[in-house]
């Protein structure tokens, strides 16, 4: 038990003074965190809810264009900033750049005449729609389908006006026409596989992803910290100590387990306080700590074993740093870490199943993203699980045959 | 203290020790030499425990390595050639890990630390991080880790690569006043034939797997060859007279003395007859064997890790 504790004692005097891997292990993720959720924000609000703005001056007077606006402001899609009437084009082109706005509808006057309009005139236009060109065009397509939706029923409503009576002693009801189509549209969504899936924000997204990515990368000082034992002879020192192998490698695995500990708290806290301090979302945990125990140990064990059979292959630091270097990117490029796996073409998703950071990032999504438990994440653990036992047996046989230990 | 008795140990089909037969007594210092490849690393692999022999039977202080390992390791420590040690602790760092590691706790190893940062004369450097050291002073303390267990049996290989003169004259005279002081057994692996010289009690030689040689250092080394008196010629009479000294040859330009029981008596009759022919002497050639000679001659001088 003393000697554990020595052990433990020396390894974090080490890390702690390893200024290149407490960058790899704790700046890295928390930066990278910082970064994806700032930046992704829009690719994720694309999925989710999010108002599209737009620039609305009135030129015109009348109740159909004071009635056509208040039917888009009920619309929760949109958000609609007006402006004086009098506001010439180049003013509000200033205001959509200065504002970052992309769409500006300008009512112009004539527009209550709709009902009536000179149908023979086709250069007509009561309605001038404003675009910047970088404007996303499936964006355009729904604003423009919109507002043709919204003229429509606003001419409906007006040729109907006062024909109430007629439409009485022909048995229509004229609010049940003119009430909203859309809730005659009935919305189920389809799943593949899980029924509970549902798209992350981006800081739900991000945190899990490079917390998982970070974890893996206790294969640098784990790695570096073996070959140095054994190039430098420190391993033939400690074994002819006496020290058994059992010691060595518990050695190894408990230091690592407590720091990969370390990272889940901090970047917990990251995605809790930092980002909604920087501007955006907070971090959402879930109610079961014992499931979020129970996917970090699984995690944590995966990459330790990954990282020792790294070091036990590697010939040098340099070389370990490479291999587990790349290893990583890979893994996590193709497990839904740089990419979220929902916006990966198909294939990619079929292929991410294959990487042990894909299943360690699907288990922290079930306790912060789906409120999932113990049961939710035992598919997962279980993986890590398997692939962890696997990572050692392939040690053991790589060590017994260098006969490193 | 160590006898090894017919030891064999092979990688695949490439045999690194073969029949290795070696009694080395306690409390001596042992010289074991031999050329890169020789299959020095690996039997003090086998004896300190690391590395399993293919056959073969060593007994350590009287008792079978095989079956007592892990009490043999408590009286054994090795110091090896690299540095094993870590350069982001201190010294102080260092010596408590390794000691704590070996078993020692408390006031034990507070006085262990204590006497080998004496030995190693770090006392002044004891909380300093072990990067910042200069090489003498990492090889000073990567001896003193291996003395923390107050060891019966040293393994030193190379412990003074690369470290200045000073260092190593240092590293050498605590070596010895170990070993002189506790009888501490010691088998000192170098390349350096003078330290060898220096240190050592006994020398072995190992060469492609076979000890080649185990004698007394003072056995191996004593004066051999000849002496040879360069004179500036020999006429008949002068040829007829040495013919009659034993242990003498007579060359061209000069006598040529075997180093003999008789080398003083002749060396003086025939300076003596020398001068009483009045014949010069141009010059006087004395050729010790030296342990580089002597490894020489035993190991050839074939590179063993050439194409």
């Amino acid at each position: 038990m003393l000697k554990i504790l020595y052990i433990l004692k020396k390894e974090f005097l080490v890390l702690g003074r390893d200024i290149h891997s407490l960058a790899v292990l704790f700046i890295m993720p928390v930066a990278f965190i910082l970064i994806m959720s700032l930046t992704m924000r829009d690719l994720f609000a694309s999925h989710a809810v999010r108002q599209i703005k737009i620039l609305v001056v009135n030129r015109d007077r009348g109740d159909p264009s004071r009635a056509f606006i208040a039917a888009l402001e009920k619309l929760d899609t949109f958000a609609f900033h007006l402006m004086e009437a009098g506001s010439d084009l180049d003013l509000i082109r200033r205001k959509m750049f200065d504002s970052d706005i992309k769409f500006a509808l300008v009512i112009e006057k004539g527009f209550s005449l709709l009902p009536k309009p000179d149908l023979s005139d086709q250069t007509t236009r009561r309605m001038t729609l404003l675009v910047n060109p970088t404007v996303n065009r499936q964006t355009y397509l729904i604003l423009k389908n919109t507002l043709a939706a919204n003229l429509a029923k606003t001419r409906l409503a007006s040729l109907l006006k006062g024909r109430q009576d007629m439409l009485a002693y022909a048995g229509i009801d004229l609010d049940q026409i003119m009430q909203s189509t859309a809730g005659l549209i009935e919305t189920r969504y389809v799943y593949k596989g899980r029924q509970r899936f549902k798209i992350p924000t981006a800081v739900q997204q991000s945190v899990p992803a490079w917390l998982v990515f970070s974890m893996f990368f206790v294969v640098i000082p784990l790695s570096n910290t073996f070959i140095a034992e054994k190039n430098y002879g420190t391993l033939l020192r400690l074994q002819s100590m006496n020290v058994s192998t059992g010691l060595l490698l518990v050695g190894r695995l408990l230091p690592f387990f407590i720091v990969n500990l370390i990272q889940v708290v901090l970047m917990i806290l990251v995605g809790v306080f930092l980002v909604p301090l920087a501007g955006g979302d907070a971090l959402t945990m879930g109610d079961s700590y014992a499931g979020l125990l129970l996917i970090t140990t699984a995690v944590s064990f995966s990459s330790i074993s990954l990282a020792l059979l790294v070091a036990a292959v590697a010939k040098t630091t340099e070389h370990a740093t490479t291999i587990g270097g790349v290893l990583n990117i890979i893994l996590a490029a193709i497990g839904g870490i740089m990419i979220p796996k929902f916006v990966m073409p198909h294939f990619m998703q079929t292929l991410s199943v294959v990487s042990p950071m894909s299943w360690g990032l699907e288990g922290f999504l079930d306790i912060f993203l789906r409120n999932g438990n113990v049961l939710d994440v035992l598919p997962e653990f279980l993986l890590l699980f398997i692939f962890g036992v696997v990572m050692l047996g392939t040690t053991a046989v790589v060590i017994k045959k260098k006969m490193l230990l | 203290m160590i006898q090894i008795r017919h030891l064999f140990k092979s990688y695949g089909r490439q045999v690194v020790l073969d029949d290795i037969n070696l009694s080395i007594e306690k409390g001596v210092i042992t010289g074991l030499l031999g050329p890169n490849g020789a299959g020095k690393t690996t039997l003090v692999s086998i004896l300190i425990g690391v590395v399993p022999a293919d056959r073969g039977e060593i007994l350590i202080a009287g008792r079978s390595l095989d079956e007592n390992l892990g009490e043999i390791q408590t009286i054994c420590s090795i110091v090896p050639q690299n540095l094993a040690i870590y350069p982001m602790l201190s010294a102080r760092e260092n010596l408590e890990y390794f000691g704590a590691l070996q078993g020692l706790k408390g006031s034990n190893l507070k006085s262990s630390m204590a006497y080998c940062t004496e030995i190693a004369s770090l006392q002044s450097f004891l909380d300093k991080r072990v990067g910042k050291f200069s090489g003498g002073m990492k090889r000073r303390l990567n001896l003193a880790i291996g003395l923390l267990n107050n060891p019966r049996i040293l393994y030193l290989d190379e412990p003074t690569v690369g470290v200045d003169t000073q260092s190593r004259n240092y590293i050498l005279e605590t070596i010895k006043s170990i070993n002189q002081e506790q009888e501490t057994t010691i088998i000192y692996t170098s390349h350096y034939m003078e330290e060898i010289e220096q240190v050592s009690d006994t020398i072995a030689i190992l060469d492609e797997g076979r000890l080649l040689l185990h004698a007394a250092k003072e056995t191996l080394l004593q004066p051999q060859g000849s002496v040879t008196i360069r004179v500036n010629g020999i006429n008949d009479m002068l040829r007829q007279s040495l013919g009659r000294i034993a242990s003498v040859r007579v060359l061209d330009d000069g006598i040529q003395l075997q180093r003999d029981t008789r080398l003083r008596d002749n060396l003086i009759e025939i300076l003596l007859l020398l001068k009483k022919q009045g014949v010069d002497v141009v010059a006087l050639d004395s050729r010790d064997k030296t342990l580089e000679a002597l490894f020489l001659d035993i190991t050839r001088k074939r590179l063993r890790d050439a194409c």
